[in-house]
């Protein structure tokens, strides 16, 4: 999930999608969730769910996300998540008592019939599960969609990939691509409409921070691996880590502490990631049996996949004229 | 400076002619004319128009370069009927457009033009057939095939000596072939390429009926659509950039 509250630290400015160029290494958890929610919540169940009921809405997912990449002439790569590290556990536990809560209440709302609360709650009971991991990268496979398996954080592994100038942007929701050291982190990319361009280098310009403090005012703040300081917002982070250069000095002037303070600070500095990955970036879909894949083999309603197909094999297809200049 | 009269109906056949591909676009005011080049955001189709000075009542410019919302302008051009004259001014003072039509007076704001699409490169293209059609020929060929597909083939049979149109679509099928007979024009050479229908359907919009309609084509070949309007004194060409069928 990130911090949000990084935002009003974050430079942050929409762009046109035609000035996007290159390769963007996708959170691919972060990217398929933003999806499954949006087709779980819109979409009858019906349609992504097979004989056996099994649920692949993931599919549609995929295939609506995209086509954006393909006709801006983007190339993709999804970047999975590998195991959890260990203190993200517990907000993994956390997110799972909470959808546990989600299930009482859902359970709720269909005795008494309330469709709205139940499709909200459907979106948010949606978790993937070891179906949609493997479908997903089969389906990945077959439209040519290069896939890195990170060894932890499919973030901090995007971060990595383009500080090492493979990819030119971490794609993710999260605000913290830009602590794991993300130069340029692209958001909105599974929204209509142009997406935004997070920039470290100009954030740290911004606020006169190394990368070393931004990262200590945000644990400052609170991070996915530990709770802030209670009483700390963003403006109050910033201006402490100045005023007294790093965490530690921040936690001693006020008498504070943080459990586990060091080891966040160095999963963000020295994340587990890994040099050992390698992908060609023209792509080449194979749409038949892409389609075969999703509408036969797993029963998906073929209207909800066509037009995402489709504009894939337009994108694919169709050249630009500077091609000839 | 920049101070014009022209008849509705001349400007608003340039605005669209544009407008088909881009929402904004950087007006060149030379002294013989105005000139604008753009290219649509996924760079697949390519405006190049002149109108010479003597498509206006009174022209007069010295080299100006501004930008302008199409939309807008078209939008006030509307407010015109088709023979009304419409009287363009630059303010270059306030960087607005004064404009009056029969009375009534419009300043529009106009676009930094730097923060307008760079203008294309021309591709330099060695097309081998050309063909010169009336613009109805177009128009039907576009119309009919958009009924069965998204796109639609192009081509020259140079031993037979025809110029032909193709669509496939899932069940339907169309296809045309007009001869040196029915043409205006045809010089014969290798050309068969296949071009999205979406683009060249609002290309197909801006082309008068009656308007002689040059196509140059190739073998998976952009095409570039040539013609002319306001009485021979505008010019418009499109290049539109082929699809390839992937193997």
């Amino acid at each position: 999930m990130g911090n949000a509250a990084l935002r009003d630290i974050a430079v942050i400015e929409e762009i046109p999608f035609d000035d996007v160029e290159g390769v963007v290494a996708v959170d691919a958890h972060n990217w398929l969730y933003r999806y499954l929610t949006t087709t779980v919540k819109w979409t009858s169940s019906e349609k992504y769910t097979t004989a056996a009921d099994t649920e692949v809405a993931n599919l549609i997912g995929i295939v609506q996300g995209l086509p954006k990449f393909f006709e801006h002439d983007i190339t993709p790569v999804l970047v999975f998540d590998g195991g959890p590290s260990e203190l993200k556990a517990d907000e993994i536990e956390s997110r799972r008592e909470q959808r546990e809560t989600y299930e009482e209440q859902l359970a709720v709302a269909r005795e008494e019939g309330d469709e709205l609360a139940i499709a909200q709650l459907e979106s948010r009971t949606q978790r993937l599960t070891e179906t949609i991991q493997e479908t997903s990268r089969e389906l990945l496979r077959l439209l040519d969609v290069p896939i890195v398996e990170a060894p932890a954080e499919g973030e901090a592994q995007a971060a990595h990939m383009v500080r090492r100038g493979d990819a030119d942007y971490v794609g993710s929701e999260d605000y913290d691509a830009l602590l794991f050291g993300a130069p340029l982190t692209l958001r909105q990319l599974t929204s209509k409409g142009d997406p935004e361009l997070m920039d470290l280098e100009a954030t740290l310009a911004h606020h006169e921070l190394t990368l070393e403090q931004l990262i200590d005012a945000a644990i400052l703040i609170g991070t996915d691996f530990n709770d802030g300081v209670s009483g700390i917002g963003p403006k109050t982070a910033i201006t402490e880590i100045t005023e007294h250069g790093d965490l530690w000095s921040v936690l001693e002037a006020r008498g504070d502490s943080i459990e586990y303070g060091d080891r966040v600070r160095q999963l963000f500095r020295d994340p587990d990631v890994t040099d050992d990955y390698s992908f060609e970036t023209s792509l080449d879909p194979d749409l038949e049996a892409a389609r075969a894949y999703v509408t036969d083999q797993w029963g998906v309603d073929a209207d909800e996949v066509e037009r995402g197909f489709e504009r894939i094999e337009e994108s694919v297809t169709q050249t630009g004229l500077d091609r000839w200049t | 400076m920049f101070k014009a009269i022209v008849s509705a109906e001349t400007l608003t056949s340039a605005l669209d002619s544009v407008s088909v591909l881009v929402d904004e676009c950087k007006i060149h005011l030379e002294e013989d004319g105005l000139e604008i080049r753009a290219v649509d955001p996924a760079n697949v189709g390519m405006v190049d128009l002149s109108l010479d000075a003597a498509a206006f009542e009174s022209y007069e410019a010295d080299g100006g370069l501004i930008g302008v919302d199409l939309s807008r302008l078209e939008d006030i051009a509307g407010m015109a009927d088709s023979g009304q004259l419409i009287q363009l001014e630059l303010d270059e003072e306030t960087r607005k457009l004064h404009i009056q039509i029969d009375g009534l007076e419009y300043t529009l704001a106009l676009i930094d033009p730097d923060s307008i699409r760079q203008e294309p490169d021309i591709p330099d293209l060695d097309l081998p057939a050309e063909v010169v059609l009336e613009g109805s020929d177009v128009n039907r060929s576009v119309t009919a095939a958009d009924m069965v597909s998204d796109h639609i083939a192009l081509g020259v049979d140079d031993a037979a000596e025809y110029f032909y149109v193709d669509a496939e679509g899932d069940t339907d099928d169309v296809h045309l072939e007009l001869t040196q007979e029915d043409l205006i024009d045809l010089q014969v050479g290798p050309a068969h390429s296949l071009f999205s229908l979406d683009y060249l359907k609002d290309m197909n919009k801006a082309i008068p009926a009656d308007a002689e309609v040059t196509l140059a084509l190739g073998e998976e070949f952009p095409v570039k659509i040539y013609f002319g309007f306001a009485e021979g004194q505008g010019q418009v060409t499109y290049m539109l950039a082929p699809r390839i069928q992937s193997d």
